[in-house]
C-alpha cells in the first residue's frame, strides 16, 4: 500500500447476552475504550464506519447512523455496512485517498433479543433457496463436510481421526477463550464432550461444533500513518485489505469444499502486503463452524488442500493447541475464536482485529503468541459475510 | 400481514423449478436468468427457459436436519442436501420428503448419496392460518422407492372418435397407510394436502395419456377439502402444469373449482366432455380432477365416526376426442336437498346425518341415477362388465352393487376403499381408475359417484382397443399405489398428526 492507514487504539465489549443493554449502550462501550487507549476526543473523528449484520431485523432500528448521531452529538458522515471488515476496508480506501485522517470504524450486533427467530434471519440472509427447502445455519457446514471427506477419499480410521481433529479445533478455541476476559464462554470442553454432542444428534456435526448466537460491540480508531505516530507509540498498520465475492447459492457453486472468496482475497491482500503466508504466525479464521476454520486455513493458503487436519498440533485442552505447517507454528483464533469468543455478526471483525492488534503490539497477556521471544510481526484475519459469499482478508503488521 | 407478490414469485420458479439455458455456451442456470454469466450481453435474448419438474435428479450430499428453522418444524427430523441434474450442470438445495426419521435413528449418509431422486411438489413450510399456502418442489423422494421417477413425452394422436371419451388419467395417492383390521387407509404426508394430491394426479394423467399440456383448454378440480375458502385449486395445477398456450407467466386455460361433496369432480366429466364436442371451440382437451384429504372430527367427537373410513388421494382424467381409451356413451344425473353429511363455512370438520345417510342418502340417489341410466340406454345390470360407485365405507357400495342387480365379479375390482379409505371427490373416480387400469376393450363400465347434499352422476363408458396400447406409458398404476412395497404404516396419533398438514 502506498500510504498506510494504521490502527491506533481497539475496544471492544465482552460478547455473550447483554438482555440489560439497548444496542447503541454497546457500541458507545467499545468506542470509550478505543478512544481512552489513545486519548482521543469525539470532536477529532471526521468520519464514522458503522456495521451491523442486520441491526434492522433483529431490533428494528431504522437508521442506525441517526440514532449514533443523537447519541454522540456528531453529525459527521457516517456509513453502514455488514461487517467491520467491510467498514474497515471502506475507511482504509478513504484515508488512503486522503479524505479524512482520523475516523472510528466499529460494528455492533444484538442477536439475542431476537432469539426466537435468529435462525430463520441467518438463513435468510445466507441463501433464500437453502432456506425455502429445509436448510439451517448449521446444514451448509455439514454438508461442506460431507463434500470435503468425498473429495479427498477420508474414510475408516482417517475419517475418525478427522472428527477428533474437528473436536480438537472446538476444544482448542474454548481453551483460548479461558485466557480472554471479553469471550462469550471463558471455560474448557474435552473432546469427548465435542463428539458426544455429535453423537447425541447422531449428526456429523454437533453443538460444540458452531458458534454461538451473540450480542457484542467492538470499535478502532483508523489513521493516516503520520497521523498515527502522534497518537501512539506502536500503531499497527493496514498492510492488505481485500475482499472477494461468490455466489449466494452454495450448492451451484463450482467447488463446495472450499471457499473461493476467501483465497481470493488472501491472494489479493498478500500482494498488496508483500508477504507470504509463511511470514504469519497467528490468524484470526472465522469458525462460525470447526469445519470452516479447517477449511479456511487451506484457502488462506497456509495448509495444501485437504490437509489441515492433519496439522493441528499440542494439547488443544490446555490452550497450548496450535497448528504446524512445513515445521512452524501457526497460532490460530488465539481469542477463542468465533467458537468461544461469540459471533455478533457486526461486531465480530472488530474482535478479530483487536486480537491481532493486541498480539502485534505485545499487549495479548496470557494468551500471548511469541516467535523467538517476540511478539509477531504479521497478522491476518479472515471474516465472512453469508457462507463464504464475502470474504474480507486484513493483513496487519508492526512495521 | 401477508405476503403474495414474493409468494407468487417464489412459487411461480419454485413448484416447477425453472431454469435457463445458454443457447451459445450450454451453461445452465436454476431460476429464470436473462443472460449468461459466461457469455454476457452478447446472450441476451438467447437464453432458453427449461425446467426440472419432470426430470430426475442426484442427492449429491446430505446431512440430517434435527433442529429446523421455525417454519419447518411440524416436519420433524429430515434429510437435507444437494441435488443436482444434468450431470451436475444445475445443483439445487433440497430436502427429501415422505420419511419419519426417529430421534434416535442413525443415518448412513454415505448410502443415500449418489441415489436418483425425483422433484415432489410439496407445500414449503408451515404459515399462518391466513396466509397464502407456500409451495415448492424442492422436496425430493428416492426414485427408487414409492414414486418413480417418469418421463412426459407428448404423443402425436394418430385416431379421432365420434364422440368424446376419456383418453388419459392418473391416480395419486400417497406412501403412508393406517391400517386398522382390514382397513388400510391412505394418509397424506405432513406436507401435502388436497392441492399436491391435485397436481400429482394431473402430472401422472399428463404422463399416462401422452397429451401436451398446451393443448388442455379448461382445467376443473372438485374438492371438500381445499386449504383455501377463496381461492382456486385449479390454478396452482394449471400453473404448475403448464395447462393451455403459455404466455408470459399466464396459462390460456380456464381453470375453476367445482364442490358437491364427493361428486365435486365426476359432475363435471360430461361437462368436460360437452366442451372438447363443441364444434370450433379449439379446445383439445379438458381436465377433471378430484382431489381430497378427506376431513373427520377425531373418534369421540361429533362427526368422529368418519375418521374411520377416510383416507387421501386424487385422481385426474384427461377428456378429448382424440386416441379416446374409453367413449362415454351416456349419462344421468339426479338431485335432491337432501342435507345427509356436510361442513359449515369456517368449521375444520363436515357433520352427518348418522343413520339418513344412508337409505335416504347414497343409496336412493345411486340406485336411482344408475337405473334410470341403463333403463334410458335400453341395458341390464348382465350387459355391464364393470360397476364402479361411491365407497364411503366397505358395506354401501357392496349393498347398492348387489340391489341393482350387479354380481361380484362386476363390481369388486372398483374397490379401494379398503385401500385407501374413502377419498371423498376423488373416491368414485380412483374407482374407475382402478377399472381401466385392468379393462379389455370394448367393454362397458358403469360409474355411478354421489355426493351429499345430495346427487348422483351416472356415466356408461366403453373402451376402445387404444386402453391396452397406453397401459405401458404409467408405472405409478392404482394396484401399483395399493401394494407397493414401500408403503410405510403410522399409527393413529401420527395419522392424525399428519393429515393436520403444515
Amino acid at each position: 500500500m502506498k500510504t498506510r492507514p494504521a490502527i491506533v487504539a481497539v475496544g471492544r465489549t465482552k460478547f455473550g447476552e447483554h438482555y440489560g443493554k439497548e444496542p447503541e449502550q454497546l457500541i458507545e462501550e467499545a468506542w470509550l475504550a478505543a478512544s481512552q487507549e489513545c486519548n482521543i476526543e469525539r470532536k477529532d473523528l471526521e468520519a464514522c464506519y458503522l456495521s451491523d449484520c442486520f441491526l434492522p431485523i433483529t431490533n428494528k432500528l431504522g437508521l442506525e447512523e441517526g440514532f449514533l448521531s443523537e447519541l454522540t452529538e456528531l453529525h459527521v458522515p457516517m456509513e453502514v455496512t455488514r461487517s467491520v471488515s467491510a467498514a474497515l476496508l471502506a475507511a482504509c480506501h478513504a484515508i488512503q485517498a486522503g479524505i479524512y485522517s482520523t475516523v472510528l470504524v466499529g460494528g455492533i450486533e444484538k442477536m439475542t433479543d431476537r432469539w426466537d427467530k435468529i435462525r430463520d434471519d441467518l438463513m435468510l440472509l445466507e441463501d433464500t433457496w437453502s432456506y425455502y427447502a429445509g436448510g439451517t445455519p448449521e446444514t451448509n457446514h455439514e454438508l461442506m463436510l460431507r463434500a470435503y471427506i468425498k473429495k479427498y477419499g477420508i474414510t475408516g480410521e482417517k475419517l475418525e481421526k478427522l472428527n477428533v481433529a474437528l473436536a480438537q479445533v472446538a476444544v482448542k478455541n474454548h481453551a483460548h477463550a479461558t485466557k480472554n476476559e471479553y469471550a462469550q464462554f471463558q471455560r474448557k470442553i474435552t473432546i469427548e464432550q465435542v463428539l458426544g454432542a455429535r453423537k447425541a444428534v447422531n449428526k456429523p456435526l454437533g453443538l460444540y461444533d458452531f458458534a454461538p448466537i451473540s450480542d457484542g460491540a467492538s470499535a478502532l480508531i483508523l489513521t493516516s500513518e503520520e497521523q498515527a505516530e502522534k497518537m501512539t507509540p506502536q500503531p499497527i498498520y493496514v498492510l492488505g485489505i481485500s475482499s472477494a465475492t461468490d455466489y449466494l447459492n452454495f450448492p451451484g457453486r463450482d467447488d463446495l469444499t472450499h471457499f473461493a472468496a476467501a483465497r481470493l482475497a488472501m491472494k489479493n491482500s498478500l500482494k498488496m502486503a508483500g508477504i507470504t503466508p509463511m511470514d504469519i504466525p497467528v490468524v484470526e479464521v472465522y469458525d462460525q463452524s470447526t469445519v470452516m476454520e479447517m477449511v479456511s486455513l487451506e484457502d488462506l493458503g497456509f495448509c495444501e488442500p485437504g490437509t489441515a487436519w492433519r496439522n493441528i498440533r499440542g494439547d488443544c485442552q490446555d490452550g497450548s493447541g496450535y497448528y504446524e505447517i512445513n515445521g512452524k507454528p501457526i497460532f490460530v483464533n488465539m481469542n477463542g475464536g468465533l467458537k468461544a469468543d461469540g459471533n455478533p455478526l457486526g461486531a465480530t471483525g472488530g474482535a478479530q482485529i483487536f486480537e491481532l492488534f493486541k498480539q502485534l503490539r505485545g499487549e495479548a497477556g496470557a494468551r500471548q503468541v511469541k516467535i523467538d521471544q517476540v511478539s509477531p510481526r504479521f497478522g491476518c484475519a479472515l471474516e465472512f459475510e453469508g457462507f463464504g459469499t464475502k470474504a474480507y482478508v486484513t493483513i496487519l503488521g508492526r512495521e | 400481514m401477508s405476503s403474495e407478490p414474493i409468494e407468487r414469485r417464489v412459487s411461480y420458479l419454485g413448484d416447477r423449478l425453472k431454469a435457463s439455458r445458454c443457447k451459445i455456451c450450454g451453461k445452465e442456470y436454476f431460476e429464470v436468468r436473462d443472460y449468461c454469466g459466461n457469455c454476457g450481453r452478447k446472450s441476451f435474448g438467447k437464453m432458453e427457459s427449461i425446467d426440472l419438474f419432470y426430470e430426475k435428479g442426484k442427492l449429491e450430499l446430505c446431512t440430517l436436519v434435527r433442529e429446523p428453522t421455525n417454519k419447518f418444524t411440524k416436519l420433524g427430523n429430515y434429510i437435507y442436501g444437494i441435488i443436482s441434474f444434468h450431470n451436475g450442470q444445475i445443483r439445487v438445495p433440497g430436502r427429501l420428503t415422505d420419511q419419519i426419521i426417529g430421534d434416535n435413528e442413525e443415518i448412513d449418509f454415505s448410502s443415500l448419496e449418489g441415489r436418483e431422486v425425483v422433484p415432489r411438489f410439496r407445500r414449503r413450510y408451515s404459515v399462518g392460518k391466513s396466509d397464502v399456502v407456500p409451495t415448492i418442489s424442492l422436496a425430493f423422494t428416492f426414485a427408487d422407492e414409492y414414486y418413480p421417477h417418469q418421463e412426459y413425452k407428448t404423443v402425436q394422436p394418430t385416431k379421432e372418435y365420434d364422440v368424446p371419451g376419456i383418453v388419459g388419467y392418473g391416480v395419486y395417492v400417497s406412501r403412508f397407510r393406517i391400517k386398522e383390521g382390514n382397513i388400510e387407509r391412505a394418509v397424506p404426508f405432513i406436507d401435502e394436502d388436497a392441492i399436491t394430491a391435485a397436481v400429482e394426479a394431473g402430472k401422472l394423467a399428463l404422463i399416462h395419456s401422452g397429451v401436451d399440456s398446451a393443448l388442455v383448454g379448461k382445467i376443473y378440480v372438485g374438492s371438500e377439502s381445499n386449504p383455501y375458502a377463496v381461492k382456486p385449486i385449479a390454478s396452482k395445477v394449471a400453473q404448475v402444469l403448464k395447462l393451455g398456450e403459455e404466455e408470459g407467466d399466464v396459462q390460456g386455460v380456464d381453470a375453476v373449482d367445482t364442490e358437491f361433496a364427493c361428486k365435486a369432480a365426476s359432475s363435471m366429466f360430461k361437462d368436460a366432455a360437452a366442451l372438447v364436442n363443441y364444434p370450433n371451440l379449439g379446445i383439445k382437451y379438458a381436465m377433471v380432477i378430484g382431489a381430497d384429504n378427506s376431513q373427520a372430527a377425531p373418534r369421540g367427537c361429533p362427526g368422529g365416526e368418519l375418521d374411520l373410513f377416510v383416507g387421501y388421494g386424487a385422481a385426474a382424467f384427461i377428456f378429448g376426442k382424440h386416441d379416446v381409451i374409453a367413449e362415454i356413451e351416456g349419462w344421468y344425473s339426479c338431485t335432491s336437498d337432501t342435507p345427509d353429511f356436510w361442513r359449515r363455512d369456517g368449521e375444520p370438520f363436515p357433520m352427518h346425518g348418522g343413520r339418513f345417510t344412508g337409505d335416504p342418502a347414497y343409496f336412493k340417489h345411486v340406485k336411482k341415477a344408475t337405473s334410470k341410466l341403463m333403463e334410458k340406454l335400453n341395458l341390464k345390470a348382465s350387459d355391464i362388465n364393470y360397476f364402479v360407485t361411491h365407497q364411503p365405507n366397505p358395506q354401501f357400495p357392496v349393498r347398492v352393487a348387489k340391489e341393482l342387480g350387479f354380481k361380484e365379479e362386476q363390481y369388486a375390482a372398483s374397490l379401494q376403499i379398503n385401500k385407501f379409505g374413502n377419498t371423498y371427490s376423488g373416491c368414485s373416480p380412483i374407482g374407475l381408475a382402478s377399472i381401466l387400469d385392468v379393462a379389455k376393450p370394448d367393454e362397458l363400465i358403469i360409474i355411478t359417484s354421489y355426493g351429499s347434499g345430495a346427487g348422483s352422476d351416472a356415466y356408461l363408458l366403453r373402451t376402445t382397443s387404444q386402453i391396452v396400447d397406453k397401459r405401458q406409458r404409467q408405472k405409478l398404476t392404482v394396484r401399483a399405489q395399493a401394494d407397493n412395497p414401500f408403503v410405510k404404516y403410522v399409527d393413529y396419533p401420527t395419522y392424525r398428526r399428519l393429515k393436520l398438514g403444515l
